[in-house]
């Protein structure tokens, strides 16, 4: 197991039979804090009926930090994405092997309640998908499921949630307007908003700028350096130049294996596998 | 369940969820099944309610002529007769008609009057069975005992063999009145699906025919149509079956003649107007057994052209959905 | 080359001929529905007075009104959508959202689709022998529940389709906050789907509006004012159909005001429907 680099000591390498051991919480101490490990995924295995999407993965994710997701389409990092709050349970013919643990409890297990665990863990998607409702309704929908509180502090919370968002300033004044009216980047935001008004302590983003304009996106990768100090992110992303610019790891996937994991700025400067080498150089995807 | 452990645990989803979950799909599953029981539960009443008649006559109920409530003497030829006469009229007349209109709507007609035309075309469809029939009655049979039956009758009447059909004295009522008016009540239903298979065609298939030199015509009967075949087929299924059932506007035009005749201009009867027209004075059980045996020959015959003509439009989907 | 021509100006020709006659048909088509319209406002306008409103079906050659008439055809027709819409919107749910297309929700639908464009006389048969023999008589309840029956098969047809249409990605995004599933479907799926299950039921109150035969089995006619829905009530269809057919010139001056009245409520909610739903599709 190589040491050399804080962010590998956190991952299997580029061999891909290699099995990892469980890692200690405290690792080598970085400047800006210690790294707390939030998810831990062991020899998690995934099929879409009898195809195997993901090949026995390893990784481990740590907490008020960004992990990104790169790899060329088709490479399962969007699948893994969505075991993480098991989204894939929707649909009876994917599933999922192995362990995926979270704070320490298995989520995979089929006892765990999966409407608590994806209260726990928030998602955004690659399209905008504000609900058909106003904005303020769009928000208080999730809060809804789980308090009940009195209207003065729902609107509180409501307002919090879109300041984190940095959307309070634009919708302050048209909150009974509907969400469906605002633009991409908005709506994106107001997903954003929704997701944390119920507290979660896990951020999943799936290509949240795919579908937005340069500004809108620069505004969310913004949005997102300052949510980092409260939550783990994951983020998936298609572009390079952005996991580059937002994320603190990075995991490379290729054909529904983990092929490398480091931290970004070795990642890209001084790649291991000649697979990534070759990917962030371009030379294919 | 097991817990997860959280920050913020304590957090509960309000309400006891997993049994409303289960409600609500229980709620969905048994309406659902409910539709098949009513269908199940009126094929077993229209059966239990025919087998008097069944038991009486036989299987030769089916081709008897005579209708006779004083004797008890039943059988159903002439009303399957009139069912299936004045539905292929409907046919021969409403086809070429809706197919008219869907070739003008999707081909011809400028795109700013598209919509109104469509919404005017299904205007047609929703003017109630009674609203054609009264109309039938008042305005459309003594018009056409005026005018087209008398022309009809001194020009193809004269004619060997076919003159036959369009013999004898202009009633204004009768079946083809009946099979005309038929005809208009189907022709928002063909044309509508007919237009919607039509737009399924991929632009590039249309395009290639343009692209050879074709014209509007060509591209319709050499391209769009083998294309779409099997839906416009199910669409004239669709208008089969509901022509067949419809009943107030054929009882109001149709005459409740129980006898065959081969002039088309004769009056007759069809199932649904011996139902509408019967029924509620049908004394004596043998009586309202025949009715009832009527119905159950027409639940039978719409069913099958219904469910043929649904199996089709699934096909065409399928084919378009690829 | 003049073979060509000669050809080329053939094909033309049947192109020009075949295109006018569809714009022929179109015409007939056209023609026929201002014909029908243009009879009832005739025939049907001089009866459109307020005492249309307000006096009761009276004996042949004296003057009355419908008010027994329209009232019952309202409340039957309320009874039949309050208990025919729920069915039909929760037969449409599962169709869409539970069965995930297996053998059962396609078994379902496709009978759905039969009953939709089946006689409805045979529906009045069945109610008939359901309802109208075991209590003895006629009754407005029968009718209500055969114009139930008729409402479901339509709105669950316009359920399925709305539902069909709302993206997956926001029920995903609902399960991601830890909606469960009824809710997702209650307060997502149907507020996206609402305006399109609104013209359903729209089309479904039109459709049972003009339904004549089944209620000539089931609930029959009244000539009194009643309000016992456990016995024969008076009712549009029936009374414009009994009116019609009889020889006495009032009565047949009121049927045409009857058909006249309906034909409008008709037409109303099917261009109120159809614009509110490319309404709603160019909000969006």
């Amino acid at each position: 197991m190589q040491t050399n680099s804080r962010g590998a000591a956190l991952a299997g390498t580029d061999t891909p039979a290699a099995s990892t051991a469980p890692l200690p919480p405290s690792m080598d101490p970085v400047a800006s804090g210690k790294l707390v490990e939030k998810i831990q995924i062991k020899d998690l295995r995934f099929y879409y009926k009898k195809f195997e999407a993901l090949k026995t993965i390893n990784l481990s994710l740590a907490d008020k930090r960004v992990t990104a997701f790169i790899g060329p389409s088709g490479c399962g990092k969007s699948t893994l994405l969505r075991v993480l709050n098991r989204m894939y349970a929707l649909y009876p013919e994917q599933r999922a092997e192995g362990q995926v643990l979270v704070d320490g409890a298995n989520i995979l297990d089929p006892k765990i309640d999966l409407n608590l665990l994806r209260a726990k863990i928030g998602m955004v998607f690659q399209k905008p998908t504000p609900f058909p409702m106003s904005i303020f309704d769009n928000i208080a929908f999730g809060i809804n499921l789980y308090e009940d509180l009195p209207r003065a502090e729902l609107e509180d919370r409501v307002e919090q949630a879109l300041r984190k968002a940095a959307l309070w300033t634009e919708v302050k004044d048209k909150l009974k307007q509907s969400g469906l009216g605002l633009s991409g980047g908005q709506q994106q935001r107001l997903c954003i908003a929704r997701a944390i008004a119920v507290k979660p302590e896990i951020l999943l983003l799936d290509e949240p700028c795919s579908a937005l304009d340069p500004i809108s996106t620069q505004k969310i990768e913004e949005l997102i350096s300052e949510l980092k100090s409260d939550y783990c992110i994951v983020i998936v992303t298609h572009s390079m130049q952005q996991a580059a610019r937002s994320s603190d790891f990075t995991a490379f996937m290729y054909l529904g294996e983990l092929i490398e994991f480091n931290d970004t700025e070795t990642m890209f400067t001084n790649p291991h596998n000649k697979r990534t080498e070759d990917y962030i150089t371009g030379r294919f995807g | 369940m097991v817990d997860i452990p959280s920050s913020n645990s304590g957090l509960r989803l309000r309400g006891p969820q997993h049994l409303y979950d289960g409600l609500f799909r229980g709620a969905t599953l048994f309406f659902g099944l409910f539709i098949l029981f009513i269908l199940g539960g009126v094929a077993i009443s229209l059966v239990i309610g025919s087998s008097e008649a069944y038991r009486n006559f036989g299987l030769k109920f089916l081709v008897i002529d005579t209708w006779n409530p004083a004797t008890n003497k039943f059988g159903a030829l002439v009303p399957i007769y009139g069912t299936l006469i004045t539905s292929l009229i409907a046919m021969v007349v409403g086809i070429p008609l809706s197919f008219g209109v869907a070739v003008f709507i999707t081909e011809l007609c400028p795109p700013m009057l598209k919509r109104p035309l469509s919404i005017a075309i299904e205007l047609l469809a929703g003017i109630p069975s009674i609203i054609y029939g009264i109309w039938g009655l008042f305005v459309f049979a003594p018009f056409l005992q005026e005018h087209l039956q008398p022309f009809l009758i001194h020009t193809i009447g004269k004619v060997p063999l076919i003159g036959a059909l369009f013999a004898g004295p202009p009633f204004g009522i009768g079946i083809l009145t009946a099979g005309l008016i038929l005809a208009i009540m189907v022709l928002p239903f063909i044309s509508s699906i007919m237009r919607d298979v039509f737009e399924t065609v991929p632009p590039m298939l249309r395009e290639s025919a343009y692209g050879l030199g074709c014209t509007t015509w060509e591209v319709v009967w050499r391209v769009v149509l083998p294309y779409t075949k099997v839906g416009v087929v199910g669409g004239i299924m669709l208008g089969l079956g509901r022509a067949m059932g419809e009943t107030m506007a054929v009882t109001f035009v149709i005459g409740n003649a129980h006898r065959i005749t081969s002039s088309l201009m004769a009056p007759g009867t069809t199932i649904s107007s011996a139902l509408a027209n019967e029924f509620t004075e049908a004394s004596g059980s043998i009586y309202q057994s025949s009715l009832i045996a009527l119905g159950l020959i027409l639940f039978v015959i719409t069913f099958i052209v219904l469910a043929a003509a649904k199996y089709m439009l699934i096909r065409m989907q399928r084919q378009a959905g690829n | 080359m003049a073979k060509d021509l000669a050809r080329y100006a053939r094909r033309r020709r049947k192109n020009w001929t075949i295109l006018g006659l569809s714009l022929c048909a179109t015409g007939v088509g056209l023609f026929f529905l201002g014909a029908i319209l243009y009879s009832l406002l005739v025939e049907g306008l001089s009866a459109i007075r307020p005492s249309l409103f307000t006096e009761m079906t009276p004996a042949p050659g004296s003057d009355g009104g419908l008010l027994n008439a329209i009232y019952g055809s309202v409340v039957m027709t309320i009874v039949g959508t309050v208990v025919g819409t729920p069915i039909g919107i929760l037969v449409g749910t599962y169709i869409a959202e539970y069965s995930r297309g297996n053998k059962l929700g396609q078994a379902i639908q496709f009978i759905n689709d039969v009953l939709l464009s089946a006689p409805s006389i045979i529906v009045g048969l069945f109610v008939y022998q359901l309802l109208v023999v075991p209590m003895g008589h006629f009754s407005g309840w029968a009718g209500g529940t055969t114009l139930a029956i008729l409402v479901v098969p339509v709105v669950t047809r316009t359920t399925v389709d709305m539902l069909v249409l709302v993206p997956n990605a926001l029920r995903e995004a609902a399960a991601a906050l830890g909606t469960p599933k009824w809710k997702i479907t209650v307060s997502v799926c149907y507020r996206a789907a609402r305006q399109g299950m609104l013209t359903g039921i729209m089309l479904a109150v039109a459709r049972i509006s003009g339904e004549t035969a089944p209620l000539l089995f089931t609930v029959l006619s009244n000539q009194f004012w009643s309000t016992d829905m456990n016995h024969s009530i008076a009712n549009l269809p029936v009374v414009i159909s009994n009116f019609a057919l009889s020889p006495y010139p009032d009565w047949q001056r009121l049927a045409w005001g009857g058909a006249l009245l309906i034909t409008i409520t008709i037409l109303i909610l099917n261009i109120t429907a159809r614009s509110l739903a490319s309404f709603g599709s160019s909000k969006q």
